[in-house]
């Protein structure tokens, strides 16, 4: 008979690995779809959580309606977001600096300096110790499926992503905006020339993306039970390493490598130490920098 | 650019010019993380610290004292830098903290070499006061915590434990603390293993630990892990009995936890609901300083560490030194603190008295056994 301590394990890093895609979808969404650096994510995520932990304990509202609230910042804060750390660097419209790298790549910094401050000004304003969520709204409650335990979060967490994952595929695949999201994407001087709005087109991906980055700071705060300002940061390295393993550019993929990434770690847990576990993570990107270039399901862009 | 620090940096610059012209001024530094991960500790530290020193320089005493804080970020390499600045301040005549051990300690070699005495409220690696003779501590290391909780476990009849505890240099004195104490006892320990600090799901390591089948858990954490640890404990269904050493001892654990945390017993060297007058006035400035909230045990230690200073201080007085703070704090003996009387031993150790104390209906409550 098979051990139900390997189900376990398995399910386990089935929901580690579904925790890792909720994350990861609104930021290849961004960073790989729209082929533009990002690393402010992890901050929209924390910035969800606390928007949602504020209207809890200012309301009590249904949670529904926290979602909503989390959705609507999410919005806002990538809109902003946007508009301060990137749209900068769009004010030259001459080709050379439309085809420059430098251009693009620098809002790597932008986008990190936006982050150190909303995470700097996210400790003054609540303090950097976890702060609880009230325990009526935490989603793990605990479910038993024959041998193996989970939570009612691992559930909602897996309709969640999954509806994030179809409805972007249908946005980016069936729809004009995705269409122009991808042609941005692909050649923004040339989007441009065939009369695409391209600041209109980037700014629906920022917020659009965000709002499924704060969606995912809510669920996890809720799922975990605790938010604090450095929240992000681990879930985003995660987002980033299944992003470029799945090939920067396709969804699906970053969803398959975050839950192979899951249940790596949490199989991991069995043969080594946990010390070691988050070594899986880091082990599989550089694997994949140096075997897989273009990523496991990638292949049609320019290497990672 | 750190904001915080700015404007910490100013206020003390402010300080020092507005005192200038006052009565004699003492100057001691603090390092503590301000922000990063560790910011929560540093950030209590700091209010704790801010207590001790309003009391001491309202008490009419002959000269002032003033307290540098500088902000490690819990990270060595910024530590150590802090070091070198502490000690190239001429006026500065005694160091407190760091908040742990790893970056107390590097910050210690410096220290070390220009003979600045150095006291923290928290460094319990055994390592760290055998650096020099400039290095004490107001905590119960774990070579003194770890046996007393095996022998707390062997007499409640756990022989077979498992002991889990943080990859940090603190972690790894839990375990060789308390599973050496385990072995001397004649019991077993069925399964040892380090995690990484802020790691969010347990639960593949609670399977694991759950297959080693052990009457009971030994954990080294701080609430923050200890919290996500103990609720998912509860959501695998998991009854095995939970121990932790004084630094889960936190009234964030149960905030935290919830009913999770139920049952878990610890020790600890301070109990805000101890009747004494000094514990009861320290808790109520805490209080106005914090919406109401209970100080948990590092403040409590942070308190007193800086009082043991500034007695140290003032018995070095007039024209203390670095060498003379140093031999008066060596001096200290049954120092009547919040976390019980303190002196230190030859190897500059805080003696600690530890209570014994279990979650009972979503409190700390002492136990006798």
């Amino acid at each position: 008979m098979f051990d139900p301590y390997y189900l376990q394990q398995l399910a386990i890093g089935l929901s580690l690995g579904m925790t890792y895609a909720l994350m990861a979808i609104g930021f290849t969404l961004i960073f790989g779809v729209l082929n533009v650096v990002n690393f402010a994510h992890g901050e929209i995520y924390t910035l969800g959580a606390f928007a949602g932990l504020v209207l809890i304990s200012a309301t009590a509202p249904p949670i529904v309606a926290v979602i909503l609230g989390a959705l609507a910042i999410g919005a806002l804060a990538g809109f902003s977001l946007e508009r301060i750390a990137f749209k900068p660097f769009r004010r030259f419209t001459d080709e050379a600096s439309l085809k420059s790298r430098a251009m693009r790549e620098s809002t790597l910094l932008s986008s990190l300096a936006v982050s150190i401050v909303v995470r700097e000004a996210l400790e003054i304003v609540f303090g950097s110790q976890m702060r609880s969520v009230p325990f009526e709204y935490l989603i793990n409650t605990p479910v038993r499926v024959g041998p193996v335990i989970l939570v009612t979060g691992d559930f909602i967490i897996f309709g969640v992503a999954a509806a994030m994952l179809i409805g972007l595929q249908y946005l980016l695949t069936r729809t004009r905006v995705g269409l122009a999201i991808r042609a941005v994407s692909n050649n923004p001087l040339g989007a441009k020339y065939v009369g695409i709005d391209t600041d209109r087109t980037i700014i629906t991906t920022f917020v659009v993306g965000s709002m499924m980055g704060a969606a995912a700071g809510i669920l996890m705060g809720l799922y975990y039970g605790a938010v604090f300002p450095a929240m992000g940061f681990t879930p985003g390295i995660k987002a980033f390493v299944a992003m470029v393993m799945g090939g920067l550019s396709s969804i699906p993929g970053a969803v398959i490598c975050a839950l192979i990434l899951g249940i790596s770690e949490s199989m991991a847990t069995t043969f080594v130490s946990s010390g070691w576990s988050d070594m899986v993570a880091y082990g599989f990107l550089i694997l994949t920098l140096i075997f897989f270039p273009n990523g496991l399901f990638g292949a049609r862009r320019e290497r990672v | 650019m750190n904001f915080r620090l700015l404007t910490l940096t100013t206020l003390t610059a402010a300080g020092i010019a507005g005192s200038a012209f006052a009565a004699d001024t003492v100057k001691l530094g603090y390092q503590l993380p301000l922000t990063g991960d560790t910011a929560q500790y540093g950030q209590d530290f700091r209010k704790a610290a801010e207590i001790a020193l309003t009391e001491f320089n309202a008490a009419g005493k002959p000269f002032k004292v003033e307290i540098v804080f500088e902000d490690s970020r819990s990270d060595a390499k910024e530590g150590t830098n802090i070091a070198r600045k502490f000690v190239d301040d001429k006026e500065i005549v005694g160091v407190l903290g760091d908040f742990t051990s790893g970056v107390s300690m590097a910050a210690a070699q410096v220290y070390k070499d220009a003979g600045m005495p150095q006291l923290s409220q928290t460094a319990s690696h055994p390592d760290y006061t055998k650096i020099s003779k400039y290095q004490f501590r107001n905590i119960a290391t774990q070579a003194q915590e770890g046996p007393y909780n095996a022998k707390w476990m062997a007499t409640k009849g756990f022989k077979n434990v498992a002991v889990i505890a943080e990859q940090t240099d603190w972690g790894q004195s839990v375990v060789s603390g308390f599973s050496d104490a385990v072995k001397a006892n004649g019991g077993t320990v069925a399964f040892s293993e380090f995690f990484n600090r802020g790691l969010k799901d347990y639960r593949s390591l609670i399977s694991k630990i759950e297959r080693a089948k052990p009457d009971a858990i030994y954990t080294g954490f701080f609430y923050e892990d200890g919290a996500q640890f103990l609720k998912q404990l509860q959501q695998l269904g998991i009854k095995t009995p939970v121990y932790s050493t004084s630094a889960a001892y936190s009234p964030k654990l149960i905030e935290l936890a919830g009913g999770a945390a139920e049952g878990v017993h610890l020790t600890s060297n301070f109990l805000p609901t101890d009747p004494s007058p000094n514990v009861q006035h320290f808790v109520d400035e805490w209080k106005k300083r914090s919406d109401g909230a209970v100080p948990g045990q590092f403040p409590a230690q942070a308190y007193d560490a800086v009082r043991i200073m500034l007695a140290a201080v003032e018995k070095a007085s007039p024209n203390p030194t670095r060498e003379k703070v140093r031999d008066a704090l060596a001096q200290t003996k049954d120092f009547p603190g919040v976390t019980g009387k303190t002196s230190f031993s030859a190897d500059r150790e805080a003696e600690k008295e530890l209570v014994k104390v279990e979650v009972k209906g979503g409190a700390f409550v002492p136990v006798a056994d």
